[in-house]
């Protein structure tokens, strides 16, 4: 992903996390546990409060990894956190042609996959395709992204 | 690296049921998903009429990839004939198959092993009575 442009930053959005990893699932990992510290630090979650949060990350960084960059560790991933107010902005990046979580319906019974989006869109107030930024969006009010909400 | 060699799953037989109890709750993360399915698979292939009851008491975080596995063992235990369910699930666990309506599709409980062996048990001798009863209408 070198010399890509970072996501353009509209007025008030300020990142305070973001970090490149190859397309491997033990990389995603080292990122994810980096960016739920990050989110606790900030005072975003309560640390016995992560897990949704951090279900959500994973669902969507272990899509880029898979999905859109096909498992090739030649390929980045890139996430971001960012504040917008009292909302954190989740943002992740890869090299495939762009995912629209809008399309995905929830699966019957028997389909295996597809049940990451509906974990998504249940923790989170949205989740898109940020057409801009050529990522996937997705976004929570503090303290509001919480197993029983 | 995930630890392929790692035992993230131990087993116990307890009568007619196959108690697989996960032994604590990072195992169920992306980097340990799939050794997971294949230690269950590899204990539940073959066996005609298992019945498996999966004990979640050191599971609190689960991914729709560790959904997916889930769904691929209860496939293979129907088709061997057998049932599978779920015990000493947390709420926020539950919360994640209300979520994706897997609810339905898998027997879920808050009690522990024991209770849930048992509960099984009388399930499985239930289902067997209701069988026989049905034979001779089935044969009318």
């Amino acid at each position: 992903m070198s010399g890509r442009a970072l996501a353009p930053e509209s007025q008030g959005v300020q990142v305070f996390f973001a970090e490149e990893f190859p397309s491997t699932i033990e990389a995603m990992d080292r990122t994810l546990d980096r960016a739920v510290r990050a989110l606790v630090a900030d005072g975003w979650l309560a640390q016995e409060q992560a897990g949704p949060a951090r279900l959500c990350l994973e669902e969507s960084l272990v899509n880029a990894v898979r999905h859109g960059n096909r498992n090739d560790p030649e390929r980045q991933v890139r996430l971001e956190l960012a504040s917008s107010g009292d909302r954190c902005l989740i943002r992740v990046h890869d090299e495939g042609g762009g995912f629209h979580p809008e399309q995905v319906r929830m699966p019957d019974a028997e389909h295996m996959g597809g049940r990451g989006v509906c974990l998504m869109r249940h923790y989170m107030e949205y989740i898109k395709y940020n057409e801009a930024c050529k990522c996937l969006e997705m976004a929570f009010r503090r303290g509001h992204c919480a197993a029983g909400g | 690296m995930a630890d392929k060699k790692r035992v993230l799953v131990t087993f116990e037989d307890m009568g007619r049921i196959t108690v697989g109890t996960v032994r604590q709750s990072s195992v169920l993360s992306a980097l340990n998903v799939a050794a997971f399915g294949k230690q269950v698979l590899k204990r539940v292939k073959g066996t005609r009429g298992i019945h498996l009851l999966l004990n979640f008491e050191h599971v609190d975080y689960l991914s729709s990839a560790v959904l997916t596995e889930l769904l691929r063992i209860n496939k293979i235990v129907q088709e061997a004939e057998g049932q599978m369910r779920i015990c000493a699930v947390a709420p926020n666990i539950r919360e994640i198959f209300e979520i994706t309506n897997l609810d339905k599709l898998f027997v879920l409980s808050e009690d522990d092993a024991q209770t849930s062996v048992k509960r099984f048990e009388r399930a499985l001798a239930v289902a067997a009575r209701e069988a026989t009863w049905r034979e001779p209408a089935a044969e009318a």
